[in-house]
């Protein structure tokens, strides 16, 4: 059975080491949403001398784009996305005490070597999910740059938001892992048997 | 001839998006819980259960099921006697959506152009294969799908005189590397022949067909039947976590190719599979 963690942010360095993958973790408080555009916004504020907009040390940093609320509901469906695009971001959120990200997919080998350098993990939520995950949201709001649209950085107030550890602080990779145990293909040996075949 | 109004056009594209954003097909629904049967591993059948369970609540609340509600694509087959009044058949789609994705409040993920576009605010244009067939009828195949499953479309040119076998081990070494991005169980689509563009479009076509459609040929029936089951095989699982339903249906569709070539496009849909044809 895995086991299962109930956490609140910000996290601390004890709580991403007691993490192992395959680990179920219900996150709750503050956690910041941004993708794509909003990466490349902050980074090159950055650059241009200015403060990032949310406090990183400790914080969590979920990739996804919503949609925007209905009048009939409090928060519209919010899924994770591809997490891979975000990979080249990753170091800079990192060195300043990122503690996790949120997103869904494999990532770069490099992010592995960060997260074990820096003490953080990568945890998945369920994409394609995004109505039930809203459930788990209690608040947002736009903190930055509304003007991005869903691209916006914005922070969300979670209760026990359902995850899984994909990679954890030592290097572990749940999808290596998981075809690892569940494999029943061999590429390289049913090539080599169709070619002999 | 058979005259359709565009305002007809517009009102049930606008109706057919709305829906299949929100409901998921009763089929579809099917499948996965037969998948939750299944699955083997406990990461995979708690993704499994969150999507079932995502079902019931994009309904109840209407809230799209996916927040990427993606670009629309429609392939839409007109008649030579078929007459459209009252407009455009391409603006009488784009406003088809327009609608929708303002009234569903869903996502505008489109922007007017690659390097110096900005969000057009109403998630046009759609994306449309127009083929003129005979007769006096009007089939629009509405497929709905995210960017992170598009991104894992891929186009080979194998060798001319590649075997069935050629074709699985490149769908095989492919979807090892990048099904985990797309959001699987997968539906995926395998267009071959053709030329490059076009085994790329016979992908996309076959996943336009609906859920549990087999192709007509037995021969090709077989293979589908196969290479899903090798999928399957690789152990990739729901969402990449590991297990034994990466793939739900693998759909081929083919056409006649150059001598010198072996063209095999991949073209792949989420497990949010959202499609509706609509026909006058």
């Amino acid at each position: 059975m895995s086991r299962e963690f109930i956490l609140k942010t910000p996290l601390s360095v004890e709580d991403i080491l007691a993490l192992r993958i395959g680990d179920r973790v219900f996150l709750n408080g503050e956690i910041y949403v941004a993708r794509d555009a909003t990466h490349k916004k902050m980074l090159s504020e950055v650059a241009q001398g200015k403060e990032l907009p949310f406090p990183v040390y400790g914080s969590v940093l979920y990739y996804a784009g919503p949609t925007p609320p209905p009048p009939y509901a409090p928060v519209g469906s919010i899924g994770p996305t591809t997490s891979r695009r975000m990979d080249s971001y990753l170091a800079f959120f990192l060195e300043r005490g990122l503690r996790a990200t949120i997103g869904k997919g494999e990532r770069e080998e490099e992010v592995k070597k960060l997260l074990e350098k820096h003490k953080a993990v990568y945890f998945i939520a369920c994409g394609g999910a995004g109505a039930y995950l809203a459930t788990f949201v209690v608040s947002w709001e736009i903190i930055a740059y509304e003007d991005l649209g869903a691209q916006a950085l914005f922070r969300l107030v979670v209760k026990d938001f359902p995850l899984l550890v994909a990679y954890d602080a030592f290097g572990g990779d749940l999808f290596e892992e998981g075809k690892i145990r569940y494999r029943k293909i061999f590429l390289y040996h049913w090539e080599a048997s169709q070619k002999e075949g | 001839m058979k005259e359709i109004w565009v305002y007809d056009i517009v009102e049930k594209v606008t109706e057919a998006l709305l829906e299949i954003n929100i409901r998921s097909d009763d089929l579809l629904r099917q499948k996965m819980l037969d998948a939750l049967v299944r699955e083997e591993s406990e990461a995979g059948k708690e993704m499994l259960t969150q999507i079932l369970e995502n079902y019931v609540v994009a309904e109840e609340q209407r809230l799209p099921l996916c927040q990427d509600t993606g670009m629309v694509t429609a392939e839409v087959r007109v008649g030579s006697e078929v007459c459209i009044r009252g407009g455009s058949l391409r603006k009488a789609l784009d406003e088809g959506i327009r609608r929708a994705y303002r009234e569903g409040y869903f996502r505008k993920s489109v922007i007017s152009d690659p390097f110096f576009g900005k969000n057009t605010q109403d998630n046009t244009p759609g994306i449309y294969f127009f083929t003129l067939e005979e007769g006096d009828s009007l089939e629009i195949d509405l497929l709905v799908k995210g960017g992170g499953c598009d991104n894992i479309t891929t186009l080979g040119m194998l060798e001319p005189g590649s075997t069935p076998d050629d074709v699985e081990r490149f769908l095989l070494r492919e979807l090892d590397k990048k099904a985990s991005l797309a959001c699987p169980p997968l539906i995926v689509g395998v267009g071959i022949g053709g030329n490059g563009a076009y085994a790329l479009f016979l992908a996309s076509k076959a996943l336009s067909r609906p859920l549990g459609s087999v192709h007509p040929d037995p021969r090709y029936r077989e293979l589908e039947k196969k290479w899903c089951e090798d999928i399957n095989r690789l152990g990739i699982g729901p969402q990449g976590v590991g297990g034994r339903v990466t793939c739900l249906e693998v759909r081929i569709e083919t056409y006649p190719c150059h001598i010198a070539s072996f063209p095999v496009g991949i073209v792949c849909s989420c497990h949010v599979f959202r499609r509706k044809t609509l026909r006058w």
